[in-house]
């Protein structure tokens, strides 16, 4: 398996400082600072309620944070929309996936090519391109046999790779995977972390959002604990682990 | 076919129909029958760009189709200018119209949105009712030249601008169905979320859709008062306007171009075949019994029927 590249000197990829999120009365986010290196493979996990899928969704702009600031590349982020963040390189999948139903896998990852990777300065694909680069994705996820599907003639772990195939797709520096893996079987779940060990080798940091914790504690090079909107553990997987606020969350008094 | 050749192809035959109808036909009443059905085809085209291709039901047809028509009254009242010019103002009017409507409800989803455009046809025709120099709400008497240049009776002449009217928002739609543009409309329409994550610039993109909308249907509504020589706001603002513009794309298929245009020629030519034989009177009921009847049978339109049945055959065909 290949070390992260992570430099102590090379400034962070992604950066959030005091990073803020209220719904109403309720604090989802508390002043959250995160760090992710160029290349790092980061665990985010927590609680169902701890915010992680807020962090998440702060970050990639679909909710808007309401304090703090972001960093992507040396570049703020506060109030640039969600698809200029995937165009400069910050993509995701969701929880549950969002596939576009109406349309085959390869108009499926045509979506992010022509809109994410065609609209960045210099770079113009052309429809054969395209369309190689499409198949060559589904190929690395294994769907290359069902291009011309729709997604509703896919199975739960295809699906969930589709959505992952997606997101890698726009060609991003740094892709969320919030809980790629729920609700999937051993062997599948082996599936996944495959391409995603696969995915971090060819350059892509990986932010890994997860409950199954052996999935997390074989990926992670690096753990991040949220318990109700306050990060109380950031560090190397088994020290964070043992940390006694996060055994506290996990296994009560 | 690709996108150029289509436009030369559908151009031809939109052609040999003009020729055609006007070598064959001499009944004047054929003329003002199938120029309302024209007049559907691009009100039904118009409508599915956003409602079909995007996802967003606009109930607002009325207001974009009589502001296209009180475009062309202005126009008539100040100035003395051809009628294509006339549509070709009146697209601009509406098309203004259409990013105004576009900018303020497109963050509105679903029923809010749909909500919205039914008040903004209200909201349209009340100020129309208070304008009066457009006539308010007694309408106004537009007096029609008897010949026009080159076509001879202007009821021809109108169909005849109706007919090339359908071509270019036919040829338009399925542009913009096969581009780049008509992928990222999709996207929006099967989850907004996931296309704004794709990279898809959706605000910007549903700002292009309401805005050709609304230009078009604006278009369609220019010729209108040549064609009435009597209008008033009861009806230019008509319900069946928006009602037969959500019904026809609904029967044909909103996913293809060919949807609105199948809907539009076959509920259009049935509800004139009905004023003539029945009564008018008859049109909306028509009208919501083939739409219950679609919605419970065929929910994807009469091309979604095509394609499932293709597809069955082909699954037939291989499993053989």
């Amino acid at each position: 398996m290949a070390e992260p590249l992570t430099a102590a000197s090379a400034p962070p990829l992604l950066e959030a400082n005091r990073l803020a999120k209220h719904f109403g009365g309720f604090v989802a986010l508390d002043n959250i600072d995160l760090a992710v290196a160029e290349g790092e493979r980061l665990g985010l996990i927590g609680p169902n309620g701890s915010g992680k899928s807020t962090l998440v969704n702060c970050l990639c702009g679909t909710l808007r944070h309401d304090d703090g600031t972001i960093l992507f590349a040396g570049r703020r982020l506060d109030g640039v929309p969600a698809y200029r963040r995937t165009r400069l390189g910050l993509a995701r999948s969701f929880q549950l996936p969002r596939p576009f139903r109406t349309m085959s896998l390869v108009d499926n990852l045509r979506i992010p090519l022509l809109y994410s990777v065609n609209a960045r300065p210099g770079a113009r694909l052309h429809q054969a391109a395209i369309d190689e680069r499409c198949l060559q994705l589904l190929d690395e996820v294994g769907l290359a046999d069902k291009a011309r599907r729709l997604p509703r003639d896919l199975t739960q772990v295809e699906m969930r790779k589709l959505e992952l195939a997606r997101a890698v797709a726009s060609a991003p520096r740094l892709l969320f995977a919030d809980e790629a893996m729920a609700g999937l079987s051993p062997s599948e779940v082996e599936e996944i972390l495959g391409v995603l060990f696969r995915l971090n080798e060819t350059g892509i940091t990986i932010v890994l959002i997860e409950h199954i914790m052996r999935a997390v504690m074989s990926f992670s090079t690096r753990l991040v604990v949220l318990v109700a909107g306050h990060k109380i553990a950031d560090g190397e997987p088994q020290e964070a682990m043992r940390n006694p606020e996060v055994e506290r969350a996990y296994l009560g008094e | 076919m690709s996108t150029g050749k289509f436009w030369i192809v559908s151009f031809a035959a939109a052609a040999a129909l003009l020729l055609l109808t006007r070598w064959q036909i001499q009944n004047e009443y054929f003329y003002f029958a199938a120029y309302v059905v024209l007049q559907y085809v691009v009100l039904a085209t118009a409508w599915n760009i956003l409602g079909g291709y995007t996802g967003y039901t606009n109930f607002g047809t009325a207001a974009f189709f009589a502001f296209g028509a009180y475009t062309a009254v202005v126009l008539h009242k100040l100035t003395s200018v051809p009628v294509p010019a006339m549509i070709l103002a009146a697209g601009a009017v509406s098309g203004l119209l259409g990013f105004g409507m576009g900018y303020l409800t497109l963050r509105l989803k679903g029923v809010f949105f749909a909500i919205a455009t039914l008040a903004l046809a209200i909201v349209a025709q009340t100020l129309i009712v208070n304008w009066d120099y457009v006539g308010g709400s007694r309408g106004i008497y537009i007096i029609r030249p008897q010949q026009a240049p080159l076509f001879g009776g202007y009821i021809e002449y109108l169909y005849s601008l109706m007919l090339l009217l359908s071509w270019l928002s036919v040829a338009l739609a399925r542009t913009i169905e096969r581009s780049r543009l008509g992928l990222g409309l999709a996207a929006i329409r099967d989850d907004e979320q996931a296309a704004e994550a794709s990279g898809v610039p959706t605000l910007r993109l549903k700002l292009v859709a309401t805005t050709l909308s609304g230009a078009l249907m604006g278009m369609a509504g220019a010729p209108l008062p040549y064609y009435v020589t009597y209008l008033d706001p009861t009806s230019s603002f008509n319900l069946s306007y928006a009602v037969n513009a959500v019904a026809m794309p609904l029967i044909g298929g909103m996913t293809s171009w060919i949807g609105p245009l199948i809907g539009a020629v076959l509920l259009g030519t049935i509800q004139q075949v009905a004023t003539v034989t029945i009564s008018s009177a008859l049109n909306l009921l028509i009208v919501g019994l083939l739409l219950i009847g679609f919605v419970i049978v065929a929910p994807n339109g009469i091309v979604g029927l095509v394609q499932a049945r293709r597809r069955s055959g082909r699954r037939r065909w291989r499993s053989r």
